[in-house]
């Protein structure tokens, strides 16, 4: 009885102990950020039917302006207004005024030989209407200076290094004002 | 006698050699054919399904190629023709459906953004050309984006590649990131984006994941301090 008593006791010992324990694998930030909370899955668009294609454009525009791709980040909360009524067999869909939530994507910083910054704006959600029936993003570019940084670049090629200077001219910054109409597109018969 | 049935087995030898030979290779190409067509239907559906559930409305085709790797002087068809084709070196790494979703998806979001753009698209491919560094960065957060509404799982990406990329000393110079700056940058769009996937980890007992969390401490814990303090600001990972 009394060997039995001390078996048992060893074991717990040996389990209770962390110097005994298998070393579990862990990831901070994951433990102290995350596992308290509440999350649900993401929107999964695996039930597709692609047999009716009409689409019907909706005009929208940022609610508050943004200056630059530097004054915003990704995974930030923006929202847009719809600018023109939408409807789809007698129904009306959006109506002018209407708030579109949508987040900012991914954000391209400007780069060498005249690249612009762009903004990608996605996940634009509306009451009534189904992830999978609206478009998935739309991007807005900063000034495109890539259209006479190439062609320079290739006329200066026979001065060498020339050519190269034009490296250093970067693209231009991703900026929205509430002027801007972006347009993006309601597919009704989408699932 | 014996000299004429000498003669016999040497002339039959001769002639059947030959053919059994060529039976047997053509048994064995057979084979060969057999297995890559398992694999292009493989890469075919993962891909289309990827396609379809982003509602990506422009053709891209793949196709598996199972030579070792991509010759350096030979032309990025995503950009070209946008057929992606999968190399038997990169395949080699491929365990499960998410990491050849994860593989796809980088490769899709470079042939779609060729479709957009000034000059049919040609511009868009010549500024992908122009600025590899900045768009290596930028298809890895799309493709977990694709991957996620795919219903593939995220943490892929980072399994993928993590044991597929060698990790350079440094990329100041390069045309291509640090492995460990990508998978930081990939970790950290999926802790903003999709959290459940970190908290729910199918991978976390992965050994490659486990490699990662070994790997990438310091880079977690510049995350870690950013979340804490509430910053906004991009961090430098290295």
């Amino acid at each position: 009885m009394n060997k039995m008593f001390i078996l048992l006791t060893a074991i717990l010992i040996c389990a209770i102990n962390p110097a005994f324990s298998i070393q579990v694998p862990y990831d901070e930030l994951v433990e102290t950020t995350l596992m308290d909370k509440q999350i649900e899955k993401p929107y999964e668009h695996i039930g597709y039917n692609y047999r009716n294609n009409i689409k019907i454009p909706v005009k929208i525009s940022i609610t508050e302006k943004i200056k630059s791709e530097a004054d915003i980040y990704e995974g930030q909360s923006v929202c847009f207004a719809v600018q023109e009524k939408v409807s789809y067999k007698g129904k009306t869909k959006f109506k002018k005024g209407d708030i579109i939530n949508a987040r900012v994507g991914t954000i391209i910083t400007s780069g060498m030989n005249g690249i612009p910054a762009s903004i990608i704006f996605e996940n634009f959600e509306k009451a009534g209407i189904e992830p999978g029936q609206i478009s998935n993003n739309v991007e807005v570019f900063g000034q495109d200076r890539t259209y006479f940084v190439f062609p320079l670049k290739w006329a200066l090629t026979f001065l060498p290094p020339t050519g190269s200077l034009t490296n250093f001219i970067k693209g231009g910054h991703a900026k929205i004002s509430p002027n801007k109409v972006l347009t993006i597109y309601y597919y009704p018969e989408w699932l | 006698m014996l000299k004429r049935i000498a003669k016999f087995i040497f002339t039959a030898t001769i002639i059947l050699f030959p053919l059994c030979c060529s039976a047997a290779d053509e048994n064995f190409r057979e084979e060969d054919l057999k297995r890559e067509n398992v694999i292009q239907t493989k890469i075919s559906n993962t891909g289309v399904s990827i396609l379809n559930s982003n509602k990506i409305d422009e053709r891209i085709s793949f196709a598996y190629d199972k030579t070792e790797a991509k010759e350096k002087l030979k032309l990025d068809k995503a950009l070209l023709t946008r057929q992606i084709i999968i190399y038997g070196y990169d395949y080699k790494f491929i365990e499960d459906d998410n990491e050849l979703a994860a593989m796809l998806s980088r490769r899709i979001a470079e042939g779609y953004r060729s479709y957009s753009g000034a000059f049919n698209g040609r511009l868009s491919s010549l500024k992908m050309k122009a600025a590899p560094k900045k768009y290596q960065l930028v298809f890895d957060k799309i493709a977990v984006d694709y991957m996620v509404r795919a219903g593939y799982n995220p943490i892929a990406m980072i399994t993928f590649i993590n044991k597929s990329c060698p990790q350079k000393r440094n990329d100041t110079i390069s045309h291509e990131n640090l492995t460990s700056k990508r998978l930081a940058e990939i970790y950290e769009y999926i802790y903003t984006k999709y959290p459940y996937y970190l908290k729910n980890n199918d991978y976390f007992n992965n050994v490659h994941y486990q490699n990662f969390l070994l790997t990438s401490a310091e880079n977690r814990k510049l995350l870690q301090n950013k979340i804490k303090s509430g910053s906004k600001e991009k961090l430098k990972y290295e």
